[in-house]
């Protein structure tokens, strides 16, 4: 696949095409992985794009955060009372958002804030012949467009999943503790000898970092393709929710069965 | 039509053949671009001009064919050889297109961050050197979405400019233009042709403009270049084509009609008229 790939026409049946966009986007990351030493000569827009995709997106991802945990512990203080458990509440909070809840929500809310950016942005510099303008400089779109946004959205990933399930936390204890009365003490000495670091953190972390190598690939894969029309890139930008939160969840289920 | 090989020629085209969906593009097109001259591309919607410089920079490579840019033929260049000689050619799109995301300044200086260390105050004195040449100075530090259609072309050329190219490739530089920003990018080309000696080639539709400053034209039709000439030369022209596209004829060897079935037929009259 050659740097100035544009849409490709249909090839033949539903599947075909399918499998023939799969093994584009394959392409289209090998692309990007073997263009990753022209791109380190970009720091300044792989910071600018690690700002735009990871810093811009902190206050819905702490907000979301925030009220996940707040919601997660109104529905587990009422379900572990039933079994007199609320002691524990803590500690299943944490597992919940570490483990699951906050790679996947934050990879979701990730996917349609700063993925969808990244489409739109992407699909729009091809409509106005910025790409091809690149290429005209003798400038690898792919080198300075696609892999530094790319790697902004591996890196800002798992470090966004962690602020997530921390706020998580704090909105977890502020209904638990400051709201139904559950001992602060318990809330917290119960979660720190229960959560493991490697098995529970880390194991979320890694899963954060894989659903960001998936969410920005298939954002920039759909820019980067995206058919030069207004509606090309509309679609492109759909396609870039839809795609992501399908793959996010499957790759989820595949990972936690590796990963437990 | 047989071309006359021109002695010092920077572009040359040999039996050049694109398919495009099926539909030949080119059909053996052949041409010249002499050094150091402008040579206006002509003819009419659709018949491969943009496609051709597309060729001249190894954007699209041709179906068969040779095309020798500086004595390399660049449908065979490799990427690091195509991208190398992209640095000798500079490009005017049609829509400037301006990295939106920069300011002027960055984006004239776009070009000399990537591919030459230079120091920022050696940087900054080139890049305002050239907007001076294009009457931009000023304008340095305005967003790209703050200018108007001529005053981005006059930034784009500024930026295709900025490494003294050996050769310019303007497509369309004259659409949108109102009278007053068509005769400052006219300007420009001949400033740019005679003081620099900057070979450029100029895809354009407007002859009025054109006759200004090309001193060659060639008219492509039907995937070939059925006439050469100097402006004066093909405005006089008495081939069914020259006489069509320069006399903005309405019909002729390209057809008013675009190719259908019968007309009667269409209309379902067929059985009406027998």
């Amino acid at each position: 696949m050659s740097a100035d790939m544009k849409t490709r026409a249909p090839r033949g049946g539903m599947l075909v095409d399918g499998l023939a966009q799969v093994g584009d986007c394959g392409l289209f990351l090998l692309n990007m992985l073997g263009a990753i030493p022209r791109s380190l000569r970009h720091l300044r827009e792989i910071s600018r794009q690690i700002w735009f995709v990871g810093a811009m997106s902190l206050v819905i991802i702490m907000i979301s955060g925030l009220f996940v945990g707040m919601v997660l512990a109104l529905q587990l203080y009422y379900t572990l009372s039933i079994f007199g458990g609320t002691a524990a509440l803590g500690t299943v909070v944490a597992l919940s958002l570490y483990r699951e809840l906050g790679p996947v929500i934050t990879a979701l809310l990730f996917a349609g804030r700063a993925g969808t950016a990244m489409t739109a942005e992407i699909g729009l510099m091809r409509a106005t012949d910025q790409l091809a303008a690149m290429e005209m400089m003798a400038v690898d779109p792919i080198a300075f467009v696609a892999t530094p946004r790319f790697l902004a959205g591996v890196i800002a990933m798992p470090l966004l999943a962690n602020v997530f399930s921390l706020l998580g936390l704090l909105g977890a204890h502020l209904v638990g503790v400051t709201w139904l009365g559950v001992d602060n003490g318990t809330f917290w000495s119960n979660m720190t000898s229960n959560v493991d670091v490697w098995k529970d953190i880390v194991n979320g972390t890694w899963k954060a970092l894989a659903f960001g190598v998936v969410v920005s690939l298939i954002a920039v894969f759909q820019g980067y393709t995206a058919p030069p029309t207004s509606e090309g890139v509309a679609y492109a930008t759909t396609r870039t929710v839809v795609f992501a939160s399908i793959v996010v969840l499957a790759l989820d289920f595949v990972m936690t069965a590796f990963l437990m | 039509m047989p071309i006359e090989a021109v002695a010092d020629a920077l572009v040359e085209v040999r039996d050049l053949t694109t398919l495009l969906s099926g539909k030949a593009v080119f059909d053996g097109l052949s041409l010249d671009i002499p050094r150091g001259k402008v040579t206006a591309v002509m003819g009419p919607s659709g018949t491969g001009k943009t496609t051709l410089l597309k060729h001249i920079t190894g954007q699209m490579r041709p179906d068969r064919g040779t095309l020798r840019v500086d004595g390399q033929n660049v449908p065979t260049l490799g990427r690091e050889a195509l991208y190398a000689l992209r640095e000798r050619i500079g490009y005017l799109f049609q829509n400037s297109a301006l990295l939106t995301d920069y300011d002027v300044f960055e984006n004239v200086a776009f070009p000399l961050r990537q591919h030459a260390r230079l120091p920022e105050v050696l940087l900054r004195n080139i890049v305002l050197t050239k907007l001076q040449a294009v009457g931009l100075r000023g304008a340095a530090r305005l967003m790209p979405s703050e200018l108007s259609g001529g005053m981005a072309r006059r930034v784009a050329l500024a930026r295709a400019i900025v490494f003294d190219p050996m050769l310019i490739l303007y497509d369309e530089p004259f659409v949108g233009l109102d009278p007053i920003a068509l005769n400052q990018v006219l300007k420009l080309i001949r400033t740019l042709n005679r003081t620099l000696g900057i070979t450029s080639i100029l895809v354009a539709h407007e002859f009025a403009a054109v006759r200004q400053v090309a001193d060659l034209v060639h008219l492509i039709a039907n995937g070939r270049c059925v006439a050469s000439g100097t402006p004066e030369q093909l405005a006089r022209g008495e081939s069914d084509w020259t006489r069509q596209f320069f006399g903005g004829e309405a019909d002729g060897p390209v057809p008013f009609q675009y190719p259908a079935g019968d007309y009667a037929t269409a209309l379902g009259f067929t059985g009406a008229a027998a």
